[in-house]
């Protein structure tokens, strides 16, 4: 794997270092402000790479034993490399390794890059989380000292979960281009947001407490139930539109000078919603 | 606020939506007294969502956004509500959502009975 490589982002995974760094390296420790990311699965950052699709090769530690890298161009993962393995194996197996240090390195030059993974990041995450299924069914044990109890089982599940919705708000943001203002994903049953875009998390909380206002008012005091759909129309030329889908609520928030509500119900979201199926979330 | 012309937008929606309204009202946001209603119009409906504008409009102050000319909630079935809060009064009407084109009920029907509503209120 080739490529010019500018300059280092050192991950962090807890706050301690960036704590007890000194004044005189406040440049760096800026920077490190800058990627408020810990206790996260490589598949979580890899969704963030995509998603913010940048050019970059994404180094990841677990242990002495266990590292390795991901590249990507555009948000597109192209190689991958551990140990003695490269491309779509290599993926499959640092995908799903949890609470890992990390190590950004954007690429300049992307000339040298050989593209030696054909599929879809997505794929690869939901091919990791079958495998890893599998391996429970099966009385498997992965060898990582992070993944020995059900809790942790759990915690990675959440993750591919957030990843996959974090992958239906990339399509809709790649449909969408600068349309799109800030978009989430949230369970209504638990009241928690799963995947976001430039939302805020409250907005989102308050939307899932008027869904349920709504849902509860409508059955109570009226012959009707709540649809699946509502549409606001906001100053500034916003339109926001929540959508109930299964167990999960969507808010989306766009400039309507930029993308039409038709464009919005009748291409893009049909095409989102597919998706959202296609992955069987919930 | 003129009584006669605020018949009269009512009028100009079930003209404009045809077989596809159902029903509509106007109350005053304050107490969510009915100033105006037709025959099929829902008036519980209307009340709850009186109180779900006042939400909604919380809710965007976490945004922070504020809520523009209406609202409009797909009810389970044949059914929607397009809600237009004016401020002291919120105009609520039911419609058939297969009758009735989204297209046009905010692109030709919504601007039309807001400009005839404003009318109706100066007067």
């Amino acid at each position: 794997m080739g490529g010019d490589v500018k300059k280092d982002f050192k991950l962090i995974i807890d706050n301690e270092d960036l704590d007890s760094m000194p004044a005189a390296d406040a440049g760096i420790k800026d920077e490190l402000q800058r990627w408020p990311l810990f206790g996260l699965s490589v598949g979580s950052f890899l969704q963030v790479i995509a998603m913010e699709r940048q050019t970059c090769i994404m180094e990841v530690y677990l242990s002495a034993n266990y590292w390795g890298h991901f590249c990507f161009v555009e948000g597109e993962l192209y190689d991958a490399v551990y140990g003695d393995l490269n491309g779509e194996t290599a993926a499959m197996e640092m995908i799903s390794w949890e609470n890992v240090r990390l190590n950004i390195k954007q690429i300049l030059n992307t000339s040298g890059v050989v593209r030696k993974i054909d599929k879809n990041l997505m794929l690869l995450l939901m091919e990791s989380s079958r495998r890893h299924d599998e391996g429970q069914e099966n009385g498997d044990h992965p060898d990582r000292a992070d993944v020995d109890d059900l809790e942790d089982m759990e915690v990675i599940a959440s993750d591919v979960e957030r990843a996959k919705l974090g992958a239906c708000l990339n399509i809709m943001s790649k449909d969408m281009d600068d349309a799109l203002i800030a978009a989430s994903i949230a369970n209504i049953n638990e009241g928690k947001v799963m995947a976001s875009y430039h939302s805020v998390p409250e907005t989102a909380e308050a939307f899932l407490r008027l869904t349920k206002y709504m849902k509860n008012a409508f059955s109570a005091n009226t012959t009707d139930n709540l649809g699946d759909h509502f549409i606001l129309d906001l100053k500034d030329q916003q339109t926001l539109v929540v959508l109930i889908i299964g167990e999960h609520q969507w808010c989306i928030v766009f400039n309507n000078a930029k993308c039409t509500l038709g464009l919005l119900r009748n291409i893009i979201m049909p095409k989102v919603i597919k998706t959202f199926n296609e992955m069987s979330i919930g | 606020m003129n009584i006669q012309k605020l018949n009269a937008c009512m009028d100009i929606l079930k003209k404009d939506l045809g077989e596809g309204f159902v029903g509509s009202c106007i109350l005053t946001t304050e107490d969510g007294q009915v100033l105006v209603a037709t025959d099929q119009a829902n008036i519980a409906e209307a009340t709850l969502l009186n109180d779900a504008t006042a939400f909604i409009r919380n809710a965007l102050k976490t945004y922070p956004a504020e809520l523009g000319q209406y609202y409009y909630v797909d009810v389970a079935g044949n059914m929607a509500v397009l809600v237009i809060p004016f401020g002291d009064y919120q105009w609520t009407i039911t419609i058939n959502k297969k009758l009735v084109k989204l297209g046009l009920l905010l692109n030709v029907v919504l601007p039309a009975i807001i400009n005839a509503f404003e009318d109706a209120v100066v007067s």
